[in-house]
């Protein structure tokens, strides 16, 4: 079966797996734990997707905490409702919230956060019903690929 | 320490059902894998023997009986726990699988947790020649399917 999925990086792999199934409401789904207790791989399962978490395993794979906080790409997720307990769900776990939710022109909730080392998550749902025109006109901008 | 694989799904089925469903009807979902032969014969029909110290066994074609390992724990309807040992380890190896049955909304998150096969000698038919990632890799996606099994079976 085709599919996409995205692995993130930790200096803590272990403590981010305990955090984002708190924080986020994702579940383990498969961990494997070499004999010194190292996480060697996990998946984590949020609907039908899938992220993976792991160990800062090459010189090329790192966390934000090691790199000055910076991101190259975050993770989304989606959920049908209650966006804004999700949000504070996140808070109380400790989440940087860096945008909070607030309604976009093209029909989603939005908040943005950051995780304990610096990973930043983008948590939508969608609230309204928007046409392509509409969300032209609001945003100004040429939309192509809309549904 | 020793090495761990867990694995996890939902089942759409109460812990009783889950639980019920995966000590007692084992023999009919229960999927054979070449990697993890538990016999060097052809696969047979494993069945639990309900309580702890009761067996999982292996009953072979020609009626012999395979004895896999014993359950070490029996918590009707969250947890299960027993040996483990294929008839390829060496003797004195055996390695541990629990299981939990969690109540999640009207759903059962049913995980499985095996203890300890990176003791499997290096020189090992039960490896493959497999070093210990790939091996537990592997060792994940056999209980995976044997998860997906059981929720297609309890449900």
């Amino acid at each position: 079966m085709a599919r996409m999925s995205s692995a993130l990086f930790y200096q803590d792999p272990r403590a981010a797996i305990d955090w984002l199934q708190k924080a986020f409401g994702l579940e383990l789904t498969m961990l494997l734990e070499d004999a010194d207790g190292g996480v060697a791989h996990s998946q984590l399962t949020f609907g039908d997707s899938v992220v993976m978490v792991g160990a800062e395993w090459t010189q090329d794979h790192k966390s934000p905490k090691s790199i000055g906080g910076k991101n190259t790409q975050t993770v989304s997720i989606q959920i049908d409702d209650d966006i804004d307990t999700h949000c504070a769900r996140a808070r109380a776990a400790g989440a940087e919230i860096h945008a909070e939710p607030e309604t976009q022109f093209y029909g989603d909730r939005t908040y943005r956060c950051r995780d304990p080392e610096g990973h930043i998550w983008n948590v939508s749902q969608t609230v309204a019903a928007v046409t392509r025109e509409e969300a032209e006109a609001a945003s100004g901008l040429k939309i192509t690929g809309w549904v | 320490m020793t090495s761990k694989v867990f694995v996890a799904l939902r089942v759409r089925a109460t812990p009783e059902r889950a639980f019920a469903a995966f000590v007692g009807e084992i023999g009919m979902w229960w999927k054979p894998n070449q990697l993890f032969q538990t016999t060097p014969r052809a696969p047979g029909v494993l069945a639990f023997e309900p309580g702890e110290g009761g067996r999982l066994t292996e009953t072979l074609a020609g009626g012999k009986v395979f004895e896999i390992g014993r359950i070490t724990a029996w918590e009707p309807p969250h947890r299960l726990e027993f040996s483990w040992r294929q008839a390829n380890f060496p003797l004195e190896l055996k390695t541990q699988v629990e299981v939990r049955f969690e109540a999640v909304g009207d759903e059962t998150r049913v995980s499985i947790e095996h203890r300890g096969f990176d003791q499997v000698p290096r020189e090992s038919a039960a490896r493959h020649g497999f070093q210990d990632r790939a091996l537990l890799m592997r060792l994940a996606e056999y209980w995976q399917a044997q998860l997906a099994a059981l929720r297609d079976a309890a449900t």
